[in-house]
């Protein structure tokens, strides 16, 4: 089980490929920031580019925050299947 | 004049057929009781429509609300789907009691008080479970089991709350309540039960990965959607319910991202849209409640999808572990398009059917200016991408090459996601078709440029962050592990909790029973079967316990109901 906690993931050929539309998605909506004009409820959502350092962040704080929880709930695969309930 | 047949009654009733048809007429048979069950619930106007009395209750067997046609239309499109999904195979059991759990489903939707809401809600907790069963290992014993004794307490403590609004003066009738009274709130513990709120979540993500490969996308669609139609209707507005939906919204993603199991991933995600729903239905603005019968409704589909394209890969390769997938997009390409499909619907990418529903639930919560609810929506819109935008469709189709040389989906199951990937596009594209049928005008300015730019930057700079992560090598590895759940509570805390108080009483009993067999057995001279009766003993110990417990609540509840 802790063999593979030591190298995060790896990305495949295909997967690296993509990363260069994605990027160059990423710089048109950038750019458009300052071309289309976005409604903002709040003074925080007004902000130049809130939504991609937002989005960027979040993502970060979910995989970073889902590898501290990893430490504290992640068990063996068959933790449940011996003494069900500590019945058995 | 449908209104005089019981909606759902003709799945429920017809399902009882379903065992001994030959397999394409039985395929005919469920499929005609869908439409003409659909057919009747599209006609049934809002309003009451039939009334009963038995034994001194008025019930309402049939009545409509505002946001019952969309409901049920979307159940008999699940219901449809699930038929066309399992064409392949021959598990009968599976298909009855699918038939029959989605027509209990319907029939609770159009229930107009909760006498008749308790029978129904009890209905489709024993017909799901054989889906559970369907599983046909010990695992999937077990989980239905748990899956069962959770489903039957909130029947219970629903008649519960009915038998106390009626003591104190209430009616039955299915209308709005306060979660200041104990009625209320014995309901709505009931509903959050069923709609997997926090601390009571676990028997979703244990139970349905636990079913078979079409058991699974037949279990997605009816319970909680259910509890989130009853929410809707008795809760609305009840502000307390915002912060349920943001802790609901919030605390799956983290769970997703260490999930090796994807379809326990896919029920995390789950966990994750009902607190959208939930948070709309607390904010109860018309505008709220628009956006999550709406996201009920595209969530139902593309939830549906995801799940069928990863029954489709566990029927294929026997897995859906993601640390044992990869690489299947060259040996399933219609299956990953219908998945990438799903996936982008539910991270709500523009011109996908999350992005017009989801937005309304969003959109409210920043109109009624509820700021760190919208940041928080927002920031679970991100780990929506991440678990079931990315970890689904990348794991399982783009990852390492596995080396599996499987073919593509059945056909049958092609076509149900087909339709399903169809219906996503179509909502996304034209969205008026499902506002058409919501309980209130939609005004929501859904295609306005800023807020599709603002949605763009969002998603695709996450998907940027992944790519980062990925690129340096610090995303986390998929680890085939089991990720604690909050039903450790009830299968580890709460067992050796019991075990702890009822040691001294256990003993005892152990004392007596064992020197009772042993006095058997010296009579009728033979060996003594003393491990094997404390094994029975013990083996029932928690859900005895745990029944008696509540059967004694339960009547301290009608006691109290009748001195009072």
């Amino acid at each position: 089980m802790s063999d593979g906690e030591e190298t995060g993931a790896k990305m495949t050929p295909l997967a690296r490929g993509a990363v260069g539309v994605l990027v160059v998605a990423c710089a048109v909506v950038t750019a458009l920031e300052f071309v289309i004009h976005r409604h903002a409820y709040f003074e925080t959502e007004g902000r130049p580019l809130f939504f991609a350092i937002y989005g960027f962040a979040a993502f970060l704080i979910v995989v970073g925050g889902g590898v501290l929880l990893r430490k504290l709930v992640m068990r063996a695969p068959d933790y449940y299947d011996a003494g069900e309930d500590g019945d058995a | 004049m449908p209104e005089l047949l019981l909606p759902g009654l003709m799945m429920i009733l017809g399902a009882a057929l379903v065992p001994v048809l030959p397999h394409m007429l039985r395929q005919v048979w469920m499929l005609v009781l869908i439409a003409a069950s659909a057919y009747q619930c599209w006609h049934i106007d809002p309003g009451v429509h039939l009334t009963t009395s038995v034994i001194g209750f008025d019930l309402i067997l049939v009545r409509a609300e505002a946001i019952t046609r969309p409901f049920a239309l979307v159940f008999h499109i699940a219901a449809a789907l699930n038929v066309i999904y399992a064409m392949h195979e021959d598990a009968r059991m599976t298909a009855a009691t699918g038939l029959a759990y989605a027509g209990a489903a319907i029939a609770a939707l159009f229930a107009g008080d909760f006498i008749t809401l308790f029978i129904y809600w009890e209905l489709t907790a024993f017909t799901s479970v054989f889906i559970i069963l369907a599983g046909r290992n010990p695992r999937s014993f077990s989980a239905a089991m748990r899956y069962l004794l959770t489903q039957v307490t909130s029947g219970v403590i629903l008649l519960a709350g009915a038998v106390v609004l009626v003591g104190s003066g209430s009616s039955t009738a299915i209308t709005a309540l306060s979660v200041e009274t104990l009625g209320g709130a014995l309901v709505l513990l009931a509903f959050a039960i069923k709609a997997a709120f926090p601390f009571v979540n676990g028997w979703l993500q244990d139970a349905y990965p636990e079913a078979s490969v079409t058991g699974t996308v037949i279990l997605s669609a009816f319970t909680t959607k259910l509890a989130i139609y009853m929410l809707a209707l008795c809760f609305a507005g009840t502000h307390m319910l915002i912060w349920f939906g943001v802790v609901m919204t919030l605390f799956p993603v983290f769970f997703a991202v260490i999930e090796n199991d994807l379809r326990r991933v896919l029920a995390f995600s789950l966990n994750n849209q009902l607190g959208f729903m939930v948070v709309g239905i607390g904010i109860g603005t018309e505008l709220a409640l628009n956006g999550t019968v709406a996201h009920a409704f595209a969530h139902i589909i593309y939830k549906s999808l995801l799940f069928m394209s990863m029954g489709a890969v566990l029927y294929r390769t026997g897995t859906v572990k993601a640390s044992e997938l990869g690489g299947l997009w060259k040996r399933m390409p219609l299956t990953t398009l219908f998945c990438i499909i799903g996936a982008v619907s539910i991270s709500s990418f523009p011109l996908f059917s999350g992005f017009v529903t989801k937005s309304l639930t969003i959109g409210s919560a920043a109109y009624e200016g509820y700021f760190w609810v919208w940041v928080a929506l927002i920031f679970a819109s991100a780990g929506v991408l991440e678990h079931s935008g990315i970890k689904i469709p990348y794991f399982a189709f783009f990852g390492h090459d596995r080396g599996f040389k499987v073919r593509e989906a059945p056909f049958s199951m092609l076509v149900a996601m087909g339709i399903a990937a169809g219906l996503c596009v179509a909502i996304g594209v034209a969205p008026e078709m499902l506002y058409a049928l919501l309980p209130y005008e939609v005004t929501y300015k859904v295609w306005d440029a800023g807020h599709v730019l603002g949605e763009l930057q969002l998603l695709l700079f996450a998907v940027l962050a992944f790519a980062f992560l990925m690129l340096r090598g610090l995303y986390p590895p998929e680890i085939d592990s089991t990720v604690l759940n909050t039903d450790w509570l009830f299968r580890r805390l709460l067992p050796a909790i019991w075990r702890m108080l009822a040691a001294p009483v256990m003993r005892l009993w152990r004392a007596v029973t064992g020197t009772a067999a042993r006095q058997i057995a010296a009579s009728v001279g033979r060996g003594t079967h003393v491990s094997r009766t404390n094994y029975l003993i013990s083996g029932t110990a928690t859900i005895g316990a745990a029944a008696g417990l509540f059967l004694a609540v339960f009547a301290l509840l009608l006691a109290l109901r009748y001195m009072m």
